[in-house]
């Protein structure tokens, strides 16, 4: 009992993967098929990455759409303006980062509930993408070595991959290994006593939710790379699903605490689940459905039996 | 230490906006000894030792260390010198191991970029051995005790060698035995030349304990001296200003709700009942048939809690039965259950009837509940006092009775009254509850349900963290409310409330009942021996455990 609610997360992982490969061997359990659903959650994991960031602060960050959005809408409006793609990367993560470091800030220093901060904010971007867009897609001059960056395979694994398995090493060492890490769990887990023992509680909040809107600005930039064009709401389905994918991870390892590796396997989940049910010809609407009930099934499972303490 | 002291506190002003906090508190503290800082609820102590370890800047005065005059600019500089703090409420990260705790805010060790996991365990595990070898290292702070978890705090304190050790309250939330143990502790800090700088309203730990002692009275010291020179009796006329009634100078700067007029007068003995003043009830006191009658208030008999826990007991009218037990026994969690917070597995029931389900049901039939944990369980700060006051039974406050809209008006008069009545020291009450002195912040969770019609009050620590006055009010108050036919069910850890109280205890361990005391079998080593009597391997004193 105490293992499946400390590792449920795992378990329901493992038990959907079970039911897809039964329903569908040829298709769903092939070692291809499972390459493809790491290349299709990349995106939503490295976004769902940087939200883990910010909900080890116990906050949140509802912009993270908004600057998926910003990020590929901007690359592809300066590429249309002949800029070359190492500048274009480099300035649209700067963007991204100036937006995060807002957005804290007016949490940090204003103590703005970081919901209402980053939504409002969230709507300013999305204000932004769309005058630079004029509201339409943007397809033309997107040079051919960007779009590799988000599609091809590199030794047999899909380059949208590889930026996942870079990123997620990167920002499990950062949040678990580093003293930087150690102060964002102190900071979520007892403010007060953060700020008693003298941690520069402000700074780093806005280093996190800055880190957050990296990872966002990255994930844009890999999604006008895949597709070869920018469309300014093009990052609108990623944020209640990676917050899914967090709270889905919360109970994954760590204590109830949102973790790098937790979110994986939440992102994995959300990703098998809308593999799989493709593979079988289910509807799009049913989808959702089916996906909405079994993140509400596992988070239910989790909070069960927790009454007690 | 012959010409200099080490630390010294001079004149210091601290205001928050109109209230002052400090108004001139002095401080001399020699190296190695153990100091006791002293005075009622809201004299400024948190405030001093805050300004201390650099939270707040003080707006006057002066802080020397080794005789030259230093600024402190934040926690990080306080640490630098050599202080450490162990505030009033504590201060560990839940879900943090004490490794991982000891560690916050300091420079880990580090193998490459990346923390040392075992470098760290290694280092806290050499400092728990010193002083507490039996604190689990590797348990979240969530699931220690809170002796447990004050131990965990000593142990981050002392991770770089400290010249000054302050704790805040440390003992308030301890029961015997682990006072004893954090007692001990303080003992060897000082034999180790570190001073200890003791904050508690416990005058005869004070007694035992301290070498020196200095008292604050509305943030202004008022005296100063050998605790071998005074007494327990000579310390509380010190604080309350007994002899020296209405000073004015030393009040607060908005003594909102009277203070220190009727304090000159008015008794401080803890065990005292306090004439009750004119009070005005939203409702009329419920007179029951209860008064003289013999059947239970509350009869209950259920399971709780951890599995193989149950109790069978009843309480008539007018009695006070208090509950004690060790820190595990289950006391905070039997007192949720019948409060209805927790799912409990039995029955109920009050004047004979079973209430209806969870909080809201025991409050219709007239139960009223003070929880342990105040800042965690008790109060919303984004109210104010007054709306924290008038939270639990807003009904009572409406203006019209069939339109549920709380008048303000009323909200503010049984504020006010309730204010004056504990003498809840506070700014305004607009304000809110974080602004309180923590003794305050328990004055307000106690006032919620004064002037109620009470049939049953369950109340968990009442009076943690509370100066010797207010805790004679707060007695009072419980008094009168058996005396007026209600059961009130106390669990306390402090062994002189409990046989100060109780007309009966019973004494709780491991989720089970094992005595019941009452009249000349009521001694506190009955009460200690019952508690203890079946789990003698946890009573172990420190030098016999092993690490
Ligand atoms: N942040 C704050 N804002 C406004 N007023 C405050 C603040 N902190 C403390 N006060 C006020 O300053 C006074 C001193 O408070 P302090 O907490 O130092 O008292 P204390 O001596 O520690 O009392 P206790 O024994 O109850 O802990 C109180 O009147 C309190 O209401
Ligand atoms: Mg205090």
């Amino acid at each position: 009992m105490i293992l499946l609610r400390r590792y449920g997360t795992l378990f329901a992982l493992a038990l959907i993967v079970l039911v897809f490969t039964i329903a569908s061997p040829q298709a769903f359990g092939t070692m291809s098929n499972l390459i493809n659903i790491t290349q299709q959650m990349s995106l939503l994991a490295i976004v769902a990455i940087g939200a883990t960031l910010v909900m080890v602060l116990g906050e949140f960050d509802l912009s993270v759409s908004a600057v998926v959005s910003f990020a590929g809408i901007a690359a592809a409006a300066l590429f249309a303006a002949g800029v070359p793609v190492p500048v274009v990367m480099i300035a649209v993560l700067v963007a991204a980062v100036a937006m995060g470091a807002i957005s804290g800030f007016l949490v940090a220093r204003y103590r703005v509930p970081s919901f209402i901060a980053t939504l409002a904010f969230g709507t300013v971007i999305g204000g932004l993408t769309f005058w630079i867009s004029n509201g339409a897609t943007m397809f033309s001059g997107i040079p051919a070595g960007f779009r590799d960056l988000g599609r091809g395979t590199l030794a047999g694994v899909p380059v949208p991959t590889l930026w996942l398995i870079g990123t997620a090493i990167v920002f499990w060492l950062l949040l678990d290994q580093t003293e930087f890490g150690r102060r964002l769990y102190a900071i979520g887990g007892n403010r007060e006593a953060a700020r008693l023992v003298g941690l520069p509680v402000r700074r780093d909040m806005v280093v996190a939710f800055a880190l957050c809107a990296a990872l966002a600005g990255l994930a844009g930039l890999l999604l006008t790379a895949r597709l070869g064009s920018a469309h300014p709401t093009g990052g609108g389905g990623y944020l209640l699903q990676a917050y899914a994918a967090v709270f889905l991870g919360m109970t994954a390892f760590r204590e109830g605490e949102p973790s790098v590796p937790g979110t994986l396997v939440g992102a994995a989940i959300i990703a098998v689940i809308s593999n799989g049910l493709t593979i079988l010809g289910v509807p799009s609407f049913l989808q959702d459905l089916l996906t909405g009930a079994i993140i509400l099934a596992a988070v239910l499972v989790r909070n069960f039996g927790r009454d007690g303490d | 230490m012959s010409q200099s002291p080490f630390l010294a506190l001079d004149g210091l002003v601290k205001h928050f906006g109109a209230t002052k906090a400090l108004d001139g508190a002095d401080l001399v503290l020699e190296a190695g000894s153990v100091h006791a800082l002293v005075g009622e609820n809201g004299a400024g102590k948190s405030t001093l030792i805050k300004t201390l370890s650099g939270l707040y800047q003080p707006d006057a005065g002066a802080i020397r260390l080794d005789g030259q005059p230093i600024s402190i600019d934040g926690p990080r500089s306080a640490e630098a010198l050599g202080l450490r703090f162990i505030h009033q409420e504590l201060n560990l990260v839940p879900h943090f191991d004490t490794v991982d705790n000891a560690w916050i805010g300091r420079r880990h060790p580090r193998r490459g970029p990346f923390i040392d996991g075992r470098a760290m365990r290694a280092r806290v595990a050499e400092v728990a051995a010193r002083i507490a070898p039996d604190l689990p290292l590797d348990k979240p702070a969530a699931r220690l005790t809170p002796g447990q978890r004050q131990m965990a705090e000593i142990v981050r304190a002392l991770m770089e060698p400290a010249r000054l050790v302050v704790m805040d309250e440390p003992t308030s939330s301890l029961s015997e035995g682990e006072a004893e143990r954090l007692h001990d502790i303080v003992r060897q800090l000082s034999a180790e030349r570190c001073a200890v700088l003791f904050i508690s309203h416990r005058l005869d730990e004070v007694v035992d304990l301290c070498d020196r002692y200095t008292v604050l009275r509305n943030g202004r010291t008022v005296g100063a001296g050998s605790v071998s020179d005074t007494s327990r009796a000579g310390l509380v006329a010190m604080m309350s200003g007994t002899e020296i009634a209405g000073t004015a100078s030393g009040q607060p700067s908005l003594p909102l709700w009277e203070r220190v007029g009727e304090r000159g007068t008015a008794s401080v003995s803890p065990d005292e009942t306090i004439a009750a003043p004119a009070f005005p009830h939203p409702n009329p006191p419920h007179k029951g048939e209860g008064a003289s009658g013999q059947n239970p208030v509350l009869a209950a008999d259920l399971g709780f809690g951890p599995a193989g826990s149950h109790v069978s007991f009843a309480i008539r009218p007018g009695e006070i039965v208090g509950l004690y037990g060790l820190v595990g026994a289950g006391r905070s969690s039997l007192l949720k259950t019948i409060w209805g917070a927790t799912p409990g597995r039995g029955l109920i029931a009050l004047d004979g009837q079973v209430p209806g389900p969870g909080p809201a049901g025991r409050i219709a039939r007239g139960m009223a509940y003070v929880p342990e944990d105040r800042r965690r369980e008790g109060l919303a700060n984004s109210l104010s006092i007054e709306q924290n006051l008038s939270l639990a039974h807003l009904s009572d406050f409406r203006a019209l009775a069939s339109i549920p809209a709380p008048s303000r008006a009323k909200i503010r008069a049984f504020a006010q009254a309730t204010g004056a009545r504990l003498r809840l020291v506070a700014a305004g009450p607009d304000r809110s509850p974080a602004t309180l002195s923590g003794g305050n912040q328990q004055k307000l969770l106690f006032g919620r349900w004064l002037g109620r019609p009470i049939r049953v009050l369950l109340v968990d620590e009442p009076t943690r963290g509370v100066d010797v006055g207010a805790k004679g009010e707060i007695h009072g108050e419980m008094r009168r409310i058996a005396a007026d036919g209600a059961a009130v069910l106390m669990a306390t850890s402090d062994i002189e409330e409990l046989l100060a109280l109780s007309t009966r205890v019973l004494v709780l361990h491991a989720g089970r009942l094992v005595a019941e005391l009452d009249g000349p079998s009521l001694t506190r080593a009955a009460v200690v021996a019952a508690a203890f009597g079946h789990a003698p391997d946890e009573q172990m004193p420190p030098s016999e455990r092993s690490a």
